[in-house]
């Protein structure tokens, strides 16, 4: 006899910021999503359901009801990961886990209840754990899917048991919309009159497919256990990763070359079978003597090959001292993503594309990949928020560059540097900056830049000239014209 | 018997060592070149145009290793009248050993073409050998920009580059070391166009 237990968390995702420790959550607090049009609260905590807020409710009409709400938007992307890393852990309960997106799981429970004292004492153990790891759960154990899960959605208790075959019975109470059938069906159903599922089952089944359609007959029998509806737990997340273990320990350069080389074959394959790269790679050394060591090495482009593995890993390698050997390895692929077998095209064009990649991944590897850029345009008239430094690793797409309608400095600096006027002029006829003395030959401007009001930084009008100096070099002068005695500043250098 | 003459291989590499690879070179003007797979040093306050003019000539990603307030006084709008910025890499190190290693790796890499390094102080015979060993292998050129004093080393040619008061396109570029060709003085001025051969205009000056 088949039996399933479902793990309902009504609120996953407000507990997902309660497990973080989220200082918001002690007031009137709310999740919400964009539902129909309008930011709508979806889980509210206690704090707000005693201020009188309910799911539903739109945010304005929310706060109108409590001023101090305060709302964050959902994130289904992350709750479904905190699901998966609980289906993970639901690997203690039973060896057959589904996923019941997207706020529960779905446990195949046949012949697992008596190692935890039966199927009461399961459910309570469940709801502990659950607990302990601050997630607020509700537990339905049934015959099949359907009714489990209606037991936890929608019995008073807290965990509901229907007895092996009495499932008919057990869901009669219930309204149909436990019966894992569409809202708008739902909503048919009670416009009809028909307030349980039991009411239902006096109706004959032929004349309730004619009237709500073939979806709800097969609903009631793969609830009811007429029909089959077996539980299929989910993959497993696939991990690429190798492992080996030496008789003896090893501690040569050339061993450890050799015993990459094994590993990274070894995941290569895999991730060439999933057609899939990874982006860093850790190796873990465990000596005899002084423990495990994590080595890691990181890559511009999705890496899939052993050479260029091997390459990175020499550096990290010569800098590990082993004096007594290592005899125990793992190497892991970390932050997969997927790879698209390129055409082969004409020309060298995507060989030098690698080679790029390549000593962009060595140098980063050696230097950091935070020392490592490249200039991306953005849209600004200020002359030093026209561009961008980006990480050259995290590149998706190309930097793209237009024509600039300005003549701008080579050399920008951060922070314009004063410079000393010897004889006052607008701009300055003689001046003098980082120790040399210039004397102006012939000035253009002034280009007047307005701060961006949008953002509140320095809010002053900036007036920019281009001077030739008689000395040779070109600067670009900066001074505001709000501030008298004028000042005047080294903004840039032309080459 | 020796047994190292005896093998073929051995002789042909210290055969390559001495003769290194012709990698070509760049054409800046009529008469006026500049080897592939060397080490040239500049000097001066347009130092960094003499680099955006060889960059200009070829082609693939740029390469520009310094410490982070050279790298970040950088600015793209400025050069994109003569390099698109799209191809330049920037690579800030902490301490000159590590720019000097960027600048070695950047050079060693395949596909890249030219590799621009900031220093201070020019590199001495040791450091800058060491990075004309990495140019011959890959056939880069290697520009390193010295802000304060060049020091006796291997580069092949040094350059001192001044802007000229005349316009605002107009440079002097004194070639005051060359290993292989003369030295001399020249007035530059820019042609126009963009990742061209023949971008600068480079008349012969008296020596200023």
């Amino acid at each position: 006899m088949v039996r399933i237990l479902s793990i309902w968390l009504p609120q996953l995702p407000l507990d997902r910021l309660i497990r973080r420790a989220d200082p918001r959550i002690y007031g009137a607090f709310s999740i919400t999503a964009d539902i129909k049009n309008a930011t709508r609260l979806t889980h509210v905590n206690s704090h707000g359901y005693k201020a009188g807020l309910t799911p539903g409710l739109s945010i304005p009409d929310a706060r109108a009801i409590c001023p101090d709400l305060l709302t964050e938007p959902c994130d289904p992307h992350r709750e479904a990961q905190l699901l998966r890393a609980l289906w993970r852990w639901a690997d203690q309960l039973s060896p057959r886990v589904a996923l019941d997106a997207p706020d529960g799981l779905l446990l195949d429970i046949s012949g697992c209840a008596h190692l935890f004292g039966g199927e009461e004492a399961m459910g309570n153990e469940v709801r502990t754990r659950l607990m302990d790891m601050q997630f607020i759960s509700r537990i339905g154990i049934a015959d099949t899917k359907a009714a489990a899960r209606a037991m936890a959605q929608y019995d008073k208790n807290k965990v509901s048991i229907s007895p092996a075959g009495k499932t008919y019975n057990a869901l009669q109470k219930l309204p149909p919309e436990a019966l894992n059938i569409s809202p708008q069906l739902a909503g048919e159903l009670a416009r009809s009159g028909l307030k349980t599922i039991g009411q239902l089952y006096q109706i004959k089944s032929s004349e309730l497919a004619r009237r709500f359609g073939l979806h709800l007959t097969k609903a009631i029998n793969a609830s009811t256990g007429q029909t089959p509806d077996p539980l299929t737990p989910a993959d497993a997340d696939p991990v690429y990763a190798a492992r080996m273990t030496l008789p003896e320990p090893v501690g040569y350069v050339t061993d450890l070359e050799e015993i990459i080389k094994r590993l990274g074959q070894s995941v290569c394959a895999r991730l060439t079978e999933t057609q899939k790269g990874a982006r860093c790679f850790t190796l873990i050394v465990r000596c005899v003597d002084t423990g495990e060591h994590y080595l890691s090495v990181g890559f511009t482009k999705p890496c899939f090959e052993v050479g260029p593995i091997l390459q990175q890993f020499s550096r990290p390698l010569e800098q590990l001292k082993i004096e007594f050997g290592a005899d125990w390895f793992r190497l892991e692929a970390l932050n997969i993503e997927p790879i698209r077998l390129r055409q082969t095209k004409f020309g060298d064009v995507s060989n030098a594309e690698d080679n790029f990649a390549q000593a962009v991944s060595t140098i980063g590897n050696r230097i950091g990949f935070d020392h490592v850029h490249q200039f991306h345009a953005r849209e600004s008239h200020l002359p030093n928020r026209e561009f961008l430094l980006r990480e050259a690793i995290d590149q998706k797409q190309k930097p793209v560059w237009k024509n600039t309608p300005r003549r701008r400095p080579l050399r920008l600096y951060n922070r314009p540097e004063y410079l000393r006027p010897i004889k006052p002029g607008r701009p300055p006829i003689q001046f003098e900056w980082r120790r040399n003395c210039y004397q102006t030959k012939s000035a253009k401007g002034p280009e007047r830049l307005t701060a961006e009001w949008w953002r509140d930084t320095d809010m002053r009008v900036r007036d920019y000239w281009t001077v030739q100096t008689t000395q040779g070099p070109r600067f670009w002068l900066l001074t505001y014209p709000s501030q008298t005695p004028a000042q005047w500043f080294v903004a840039g250098k032309f080459p | 018997m020796n047994k190292e003459l005896a093998e073929p291989g051995a002789i042909k590499s210290a055969f390559t060592t001495i003769c290194p690879k012709n990698h070509g070179a760049i054409k800046l003007d009529k008469g006026v070149t500049l080897a592939k797979g060397r080490v040239h040093e500049v000097q001066g306050d347009s130092a960094e145009m003499f680099a955006l003019i060889v960059a200009a000539t070829l082609t693939g990603p740029l390469f520009w290793i310094g410490q982070g307030h050279d790298i970040g006084s950088l600015t793209p709008t400025g050069m994109q009248s003569f390099v698109d910025p799209a191809r330049l890499v920037l690579i800030t190190g902490i301490t000159r050993q590590e720019i000097l290693w960027a600048g070695e790796q950047a050079l060693r890499a395949e596909g890249v073409r030219c590799v621009v390094i900031e220093l201070q102080q020019g590199p001495d015979l040791k450091e800058s050998r060491r990075l004309q060993i990495a140019c011959e292998e890959s056939g880069a050129v290697g520009i390193i920009l010295i802000k304060g004093r060049a020091h006796t080393s291997a580069a092949d040619t040094r350059w001192q580059c001044h802007a000229a008061r005349d316009h605002d396109m107009a440079w002097q570029w004194r070639c005051v070391k060359n290993k292989k060709g003369k030295t001399g003085t020249w007035a530059v001025t820019w042609r126009g166009g963009l990742d061209g051969p023949n971008t600068v205009h480079m008349a012969t000056a008296t020596a200023a």
